[in-house]
């Protein structure tokens, strides 16, 4: 996992601006912060927790491309109000898909056996940020 | 590198080709037979050496990884803290367990961190109750004040500063306060039991975990059930900081030691007690009359309309 693609990572940010620029909420700013520091943030977590290393373009790149849950939900925020009963369960279902598959691609690609939860749970936690600015 | 090609030990897939490559490691197996299975799991820095001590392998590359290993790197790199992430989920999950179920005469530094203090779980555990006291905090004061026409919901952003000062400070500074004490008195007396400051900070960062759940419920506006979870919640993680540290003070004067037990679980309280009083509105009875009130002038109003 030595490649880092940010074109895809890249796109679906700004298609994450879009969808909710669509249900009318201009927030770029807040998705490139949080997107340039949750990476930062579990760039630091990864290392300390693998044993070879990882690089930042690495991180970004997996963190962008399961981000794509994402844009479906926000995608569907332009259909109906998310603040309800199934907003908050679609919610919580992409969180968990988003960051189930992320932490999965990094303990394949670091050889962490036995840490998938301990590394899902910071990056469900970065995606619920990006859930709390899709739904609110 | 050929030190990597050695520790086939890596693969979980080639160990039975390592062992027969290896006649050697059978001397492991006999030796240490609840070990291996732990070993067969992920790869850790530590056990990778004391396996290759006892395998007895190139000798140039052997002292080549001790060296290594003996070299620590400088503080401001990854690799020197790595040694504390060194856990998998499975021991997380045992540490909380462990903090969750105080048994009387079972230590949880020895049973569970046993050499092998942690970051990982102080760190999540206090950012996960400084979000969840934030969370809830906001949740409880807007449930509470809900139908009040004066009152205008405004969400606190800044609880979550608050929140997280004081948690990481109480779990940061108490153990380093702790650890300053003990270990002057370690120069007093002659302890049997003393913690590295890691190993406290584990232990006050895993006892920290019974409040994540306490805050949730304290959404509940009544003041009794808040009250009976605050006993509750105090009582476990008391009594695992408690029978934690009585073992370290034992030996000490009869009186510095309860001084000192007291001071830790009179610290627990406050933050507790404390964290209820600042983030969490009290549920006042003169709340529900309004709440009354206003309906009725509202229907009044709709009436005469």
């Amino acid at each position: 996992m030595n490649e880092t693609d940010l074109a895809g990572p890249i796109l679906f940010c700004v298609a994450l601006g879009a969808t909710l620029l669509l249900a009318g909420k201009v927030q770029f700013g807040y998705i490139y912060g949080m997107s340039g520091i949750g990476c930062l943030g579990i760039y630091a977590l990864l290392n300390l927790m693998s044993s070879s290393g990882v690089s930042y373009g690495c991180v970004a790149s997996v963190l962008g491309y399961c981000l794509l849950p994402m844009v479906i939900l926000s995608g569907s925020a332009v259909f109906f109000s998310l603040q309800g009963m199934i907003g908050t369960v679609l919610a919580l279902v992409i969180i968990v898909w988003c960051s189930l598959s992320a932490s999965k691609i990094f303990i394949s690609a670091l050889d962490m056996e036995g840490q998938q939860l301990l590394v899902a749970y910071p990056c469900a936690l970065l995606y619920g940020l990006f859930a709390l600015l899709t739904v609110f | 590198m050929a030190a990597v090609d050695d520790l086939q030990f890596e693969e979980f897939g080639d160990v039975a080709t390592s062992l027969a490559a290896n006649p050697d490691a059978t001397t492991i197996n006999i030796e240490g037979p609840g070990e291996t299975p732990k070993r067969l799991g992920p790869p850790r820095g530590s056990g990778r050496e004391e396996d290759d001590e006892l395998l007895g392998n190139d000798d140039s590359d052997k002292t080549e990884l001790l060296a290594g290993q003996k070299k620590s790197s400088p503080f401001w790199t990854f690799e020197y803290y790595q040694t504390f992430f060194d856990v998998d989920t499975y021991q997380v999950f045992d540490r909380i367990k462990g903090s969750l179920l105080p048994i009387p005469g079972k230590n949880f530094v020895r049973l569970y961190i046993r050499s092998n203090p942690d970051l990982y779980g102080p760190f999540w555990i206090c950012a996960t109750l400084v979000f969840a006291i934030a969370i809830s905090g906001n949740l409880s004061n807007f449930l509470i004040h809900l139908g009040e026409k004066t009152y205008h919901y405004v969400p606190e952003f800044r609880k979550v500063s608050i929140a997280a000062t004081i948690i990481y400070a109480y779990a940061w500074l108490v153990p380093f306060a702790l650890w300053g004490f003990l270990l002057w008195r370690n120069s007093k007396v002659m302890n049997i039991v003393s913690y590295s400051f890691l190993e406290i900070v584990c232990v006050y960062g895993y006892s920290l975990f019974i409040y994540i759940p306490t805050a949730i419920l304290w959404i509940i506006p009544q003041k009794a059930v808040r009250w009976i979870l605050v006993m509750m919640a105090l009582g476990i993680s008391g009594s695992v900081l408690a029978m934690t540290f009585w073992p370290a003070v034992r030996e000490d004067n009869r009186r510095v030691a309860l001084a000192t037990i007291v001071t830790i679980v009179l610290l627990h309280t406050l933050l507790s007690v404390g964290c209820l009083a600042y983030f969490f509105d009290a549920p006042e009875l003169d709340h529900l009359p309004t709440t009354a009130v206003v309906p009725n002038q509202t229907v009044v109003a709709a009436k005469s309309s």
